[in-house]
């Protein structure tokens, strides 16, 4: 069966590649508007795929991380500012059923003075098992000792703190701790002003008394179930601010929608403007133009016939610009990791400025940009190539 | 409310659509009015020129809204990643009261829009153009049924709430609660079975006996058993999960997006066997009809039976 | 057969190109139209070609009503069956002298083997073989004038309507036209030629001259 003849079977539509030929040559024929036309097309959808694609990378990259959170975090209130909680509360959440293990966590911030920092500390405990990988690797961390990341360590360096440091607690007294590594991380991680130290030396410096903590890490065994067995938490627990993994997602990429949408929003109205050029410039034939199509028509071609060679025409320069726009766009986001577009996405969220943009291929993007482009280019040209195709081939010819 | 990016692109595009409709709505009632077919006048060619613009928009929309409708399926699976509980599309459809009227809808307008096609294929092949009257009526009743689409469209994903927790596919499709779906797939599929074969047997012997009518109905009749039939039973086969239902999780990677293949064969055949009771085709016509509905009908029923079979053979019993 | 009956044709603002003119054509008829530009020759064939339709009146071609029928059946109807052959060619200049001979043909979308054979068929005819695939604009003036009656002959039509075919011709290459004329005659085409070349007049071999001036036939 020819290829034509498939088409025609499954959809009384069959392409005439003669018709389509000549749309072809066209187009050649035309060069200069043409290559203007799908230049300015291209550029445009390259710039919605730029926007796309990094989004796309920064909420992959954000899941990964998201992943990496606790299932359900319990986080004590007293009138609704965050508080510590007890660490033997931990038995009441065990008694849920779906729960497989709560980890007291204890973790906060330290605001040193001198250098305007504030740092991340993170209590850690040999045999506990967390969430974070980072936690989880063997380390062997002394009980007055801690692990500083290396932009930690610049600091403290600046600052005459060479071996050790000295954390001011907030009765006043001075807690010093031994430096005893420098810790490698990933840089594209949150907070890279990262100490880790032992639980109880955390809790000390913190000031936390007896089995206070930060907050409690429940882990659940079926991901399905976590909204459900936080209701019941908050029923335990009504003081306390419940926050679920999903939610922090779901919080993310509404965040990242939004921003795409901004672009989309301006996009959008920079396609219409554009829409309204192409209408124009495929509305205005010339003389010599005009004459050809009453010639067609002279020689047996229906208005059927020019009509499809109009948005023949129309689907090829759009298609054309379509994987243009795509390519470039993945060459910019990709290649030459973006630049100036990607510090739009990056002024509020903690990730580092050089950052680089994985690879991720969604091809959910790729049809929103195909339905972006393609049919709004053709929907332009049905209204111009209906007229020229409705022209009277006696009027053009004389 | 959410708005994700491809929610604001089906916004853009039902934009365009129901402007171009709107111009051929207005275009149909002007040349219903005013259509003289003996006239000679400037009207009427002028109406002529307009019934060109008029088809040229239908099938435009036609063409865009069959991929557009695939797009519209993976945004709802898109959707059910940030809708609590949600696991494929069948979650989002559940949680809330437009969604499924809206997928019946946008699968009956693809049915209706390809009919007005081919309709006016026939219409343009006939110099009298007997149904030019009737198809543009036709539209008009198409163009209430877009708008109508339209609104249901934006209306759903306008209330879809992230704080709602929804169920999926797994409690929608169960087969114990008391719904009429749920008493449906615990039918013995033996029963089912037997249905959907004997259903494509009727489907041979009224094309070799050509009744177009029996056959359009048979084929009416065949979507439903089939759609039935592979929810109940040929669906667990591809899921490999005697209680896996779901006829949206078909479209997902892990099945190799196969629901796109099975719908896709399926509405061509069913389309091509309806169209004949509704459009007054040529011998020849009906006959190529008739031929294209059976091959890809066959090829539905052959796709979904191996499944089974398949299974049967790398596993020696059934589920 | 060709009729006209009774027509008229009123452009915008008013301009009368034809006032009541009846007319028929035999079937393998030469006939030569005679007038002035303006006088409305050219629009009589416009109207047999359905190119334009009449103010009023009818134009029947084999008893079928061209004038009534709508756009998009008169253009296959005259695909199949009129050839045209214009002043200045209206060939497409940036295409060769295949692409547009074939054009034509494009819509009826046949196959290649068949473009093929009737392309060698119409080349040869003319005698041009040589130039299949030349750029029509490096052409000269005869040779263009033959692509386009190739062109108007590839689909082999039963009514050939040629307007002022020789005027951008010098008096050599219009006695060849003429030739060619008497060949597509022998064919038993019917062959409807406006234009105010004196050369057509006298030929033995056309059946009539019909005088149009002012809108109107000359008796």
């Amino acid at each position: 069966m020819k290829l034509q003849n498939i088409w025609f079977v499954v959809l009384a539509c069959k392409v005439n590649l003669y018709i389509l030929e000549y749309s072809i040559k066209y187009i050649f024929r035309d060069k200069y508007k043409n290559i203007f036309i799908v230049i300015v097309m291209s550029l445009l959808v390259a710039l919605l795929a730029a926007t796309l694609f990094i989004s796309n990378s920064m909420k992959a990259k954000y899941n990964s991380i998201i992943d990496n959170y606790p299932d359900i975090v319990i986080t004590n209130q007293k009138a609704l500012r965050d508080s510590t909680i007890d660490e033997n509360e931990i038995d009441k959440v065990l008694t849920l059923k779906g729960v497989t293990s709560v980890v007291a966590r204890v973790w906060g911030h330290y605001y040193f003075l001198n250098a305007d920092k504030k740092f991340l500390i993170l209590g850690r405990d040999e045999f506990e098992t967390y969430f974070n990988p980072l936690l989880n690797q063997k380390m062997n961390i002394n009980k007055e000792s801690m692990l500083v990341s290396k932009d930690v360590k610049k600091i403290l360096n600046d600052n005459y703190y060479k071996k050790y440091f000295n954390f001011i607690k907030s009765d006043g007294m001075i807690e010093k701790v031994k430096i005893q590594n420098t810790l490698d991380l990933d840089t594209s991680v949150k907070n890279p002003l990262l100490i880790i130290m032992n639980k109880d030396l955390a809790k000390n410096i913190f000031q936390y008394k007896n089995s206070e903590v930060t907050d409690l890490a429940v882990s659940v065994a079926n991901k399905n179930e976590i909204a459900f067995i936080a209701t019941k938490i908050k029923i335990l627990f009504p003081n306390a601010r419940i926050t679920i993994k999903d939610d922090l997602r779901v919080h993310y990429e509404n965040i990242y929608n939004l921003r795409s949408g901004f672009f989309l929003t301006i996009f959008i109205i920079t396609f219409f403007t554009f829409f309204i050029i192409i209408y124009d410039k495929v509305s205005g034939l010339n003389s010599e133009q005009r004459q050809e199509i009453g010639i067609l028509k002279a020689l047996g071609w229906r208005v059927s016939d020019v009509l499809n060679a109009k948005l023949y025409e129309g689907s090829i320069i759009s298609l054309l610009s379509y994987i243009l726009g795509i390519s470039f766009a993945l060459i910019y986001v990709y290649v030459f990791n973006a630049p100036y577009l990607k510090d739009m996405f990056l002024n509020n969220y903690n990730l580092l400025p050089d950052f680089k943009i994985a690879f991720t291929m969604d091809y959910e993007t790729l049809a929103l940009l195909f339905f972006l482009s393609v049919p709004i280019y053709i929907a332009a040209t049905i209204i111009p190539s209906w007229r020229v195709a409705t022209l009277e081939a006696d009027e053009v010819m004389r | 409310m959410t708005l994700t990016p491809e929610i604001l692109t089906i916004y853009i595009l039902d934009g365009l659509f129901l402007f171009f409709a709107t111009i051929a709505f207005i275009l149909s009632i002007v040349i219903i009015k005013d259509w003289d077919f003996n006239a000679t006048t400037k009207l009427q060619y002028s109406l002529e020129k307009k019934s060109y613009l008029t088809s040229t928009i239908i099938k435009y929309m036609f063409y865009i809204k069959l991929p557009f409708f695939l797009f519209f399926i993976f945004t709802l699976d898109n959707i059910s990643l940030i809708l609590p509980g949600a696991m494929c599309g069948a979650g989002v459809v559940n949680s809330n009261e437009y969604a499924t009227i809206l997928m019946f809808l946008k699968l009956i307008n693809l049915y209706l829009f390809a009919y007005w096609i081919l309709l006016d294929a026939q219409d343009m092949k006939q110099e009298e153009q007997p149904y030019l009257k009737q198809k543009f009526f036709i539209f008009i009743g198409l163009y209430i049924l877009l708008v109508l689409e339209i609104s249901l469209e934006y209306s759903m994903f306008s209330s879809i709430d992230v704080k709602d927790v929804v169920d999926c596919c797994g409690a929608i499709f169960s087969t114990n609660d008391n719904t009429y779906l749920s008493k449906a797939l615990s039918l013995s599929p033996w029963v089912l079975l037997g249905v959907f074969y004997m259903n494509f047997a009727f489907l041979i012997l009224s094309a070799i006996y050509k009744h177009p009518y029996i056959f359009a109905i048979l084929n009416l009749f065949f979507i439903l058993i089939s759609l039935l039939s592979l929810v109940a039973f040929f669906g667990t086969y591809i899921y490999e999960l005697p209680t896996h239902h779901c006829p949206f999780c078909l479209l997902q990677y892990e099945y190799d997006y196969i629901g796109y293949f099975l719908y896709g064969v399926l509405f061509v055949g069913t389309f091509n066997g309806l169209v004949v009771g509704f459009i007054p085709f040529t011998e020849i016509e009906i006959i190529q009809k008739y031929k294209i509905s059976l091959f890809f009908n066959f090829i539905y029923l052959v796709t979904v039976t191996l499944y089974p079979v398949l299974y049967y053979l790398n596993n020696g019993v059934l589920l | 057969m060709i009729k006209l009956l009774n027509v008229s044709k009123i452009y915008d603002k008013n301009v009368i190109a034809l006032d009541d003119v009846s007319l028929t054509f035999q079937e393998g008829e030469l006939v030569v139209l005679k007038g002035v530009s303006g006088s409305g020759k050219s629009t009589i064939l416009s109207l047999i070609g359905g190119l334009v339709k009449p103010t009023s009146g009818e134009v029947l071609v084999d008893n079928k009503k061209i004038s009534k029928i709508p756009d998009h059946f008169v253009s296959s109807f005259r695909q199949k069956n009129i050839g045209f052959i214009f002043q200045k060619y209206n060939l497409i200049s940036m295409l060769s002298v295949a692409e547009n001979i074939l054009l034509p043909l494009a819509p009826l979308n046949l196959s290649r083997l068949e473009h093929k054979e009737r392309l060698a068929k119409v080349l040869g005819l003319f005698s041009i073989e040589d130039k299949r695939d030349v750029v029509v604009k490096n052409l000269s003036g005869g040779q263009q004038q033959r692509v386009a009656i190739a062109r108007a002959n590839i689909n082999s039509p039963k009514i050939i309507l040629a307007d002022e075919p020789t005027a951008n011709l010098d008096e050599k290459l219009s006695i060849e036209f003429i030739e060619i004329l008497k060949e597509l005659k022998s064919q038993n085409r019917t062959i409807i030629v406006a234009t105010h070349d004196p050369l057509f007049f006298e030929l033995d071999f056309v059946d009539r001259v019909i005088e149009v001036k002012n809108a109107k036939i000359v008796l």
